[in-house]
């Protein structure tokens, strides 16, 4: 019997040494996140035409706003008023776009940022009020000139994604 | 359960193309120099798209603040981590409210837009 404790003792001793000093260390500071979900698609439903739509052969694009502080930071979101990347262009072209909240991670607490939203020209403001993750999805509509068909080539736009501190 | 499984999803599924940059509200304080401030932050690249980031100070109203940094474009690569010091003279202190720090984007080939990201602290004021 005594032989079978001391055994056990040994066996629990050096655990206990070996589990006693490994510190794990880390740094949490308030912070937002930008993540690009899905970079977005432009379809050409017809020869003067460039969309996101899905309908019309597009994918939209979806950031996400990681927020670890309520309160702190407005989410802005501005679509596309120009090519980043296009073949020469002769005539002038008319954008339209669009921002909307695709989905939330708190719907309680985040069900006003909708109807809470401010848009002036292509951009939109959402005062992210309380703590997590926001996913706004936009669209945008490239229509050239006269209805005239867009030369051939690629085609880039860029979504702008801002998140400032209050 | 569940929500375990949902927060491990959420982690593993975006983690690939985040920009984080921190602090919030970085605090200018008295640098080496005579007459000029200094603060302190830390950028994350967490887009493998992303390889670039451009420094920017800007006043309340979007105007660009005279600033120095090392290097006013950062290269980054894809999940490193650095810490920059951004030095502005005491007499734009008051007027400097944001530090930005914005990805350039490489072009992309085929009909496609593309997400730049910014990301804005607010200097603190109470010194």
């Amino acid at each position: 019997m005594l032989k079978k404790l001391l055994i056990s003792i040994l066996f629990l001793v050096p655990f206990s040494v070996y589990s006693a000093d490994v510190p794990i260390t880390g740094n949490v500071q308030s912070r937002c996140v930008i993540t690009t979900d899905t970079p977005g698609i432009y379809g050409n439903p017809n020869a003067y035409t460039l969309t996101t739509a899905s309908t019309d052969g597009g994918v939209q694009p979806i950031v996400r706003y990681d927020v670890t502080l309520a309160d702190a930071y407005y989410a802005q979101i501005t679509t596309p008023t120009s090519f980043a990347q296009s073949p020469s262009l002769s005539d002038t072209v008319t954008w339209t776009g669009s921002t909307e909240v695709s989905s939330v991670s708190d719907a309680t607490n985040m069900g006003s940022y909708e109807t809470n939203k401010v848009t002036f020209g292509q951009t939109t403001q959402y005062d992210l009020t309380a703590t997590g993750s926001t996913w706004f999805k936009s669209s945008s509509t490239a229509t050239y000139g006269g209805n005239k068909a867009f030369p051939g080539g690629s085609y880039t736009a860029n979504v702008e994604a801002i998140c400032v501190a209050k | 359960m569940k929500k375990l499984y949902a927060l491990i999803l959420l982690l593993f599924s975006t983690s690939a193309f985040a920009h984080d940059m921190v602090p919030t509200y970085p605090e200018l304080r008295p640098s080496y120099l005579d007459g000029v401030m200094v603060t302190d932050l830390e950028l994350f690249n967490k887009r493998n798209d992303v390889e670039y980031y451009e420094i920017a100070v800007f006043d309340e109203n979007w105007n660009s603040v005279p600033f120095v940094t090392s290097y006013k474009i950062l290269k980054l690569s894809y999940l490193d981590r650095i810490k920059f010091s951004v030095y502005i003279r005491s007499k734009d202190k008051d007027r400097a409210m944001y530090v930005c720090t914005k990805s350039r984007i490489r072009g992309e080939s085929g009909p496609s837009t593309i997400i730049s990201s910014m990301i804005c602290s607010k200097f603190k004021k109470d010194f």
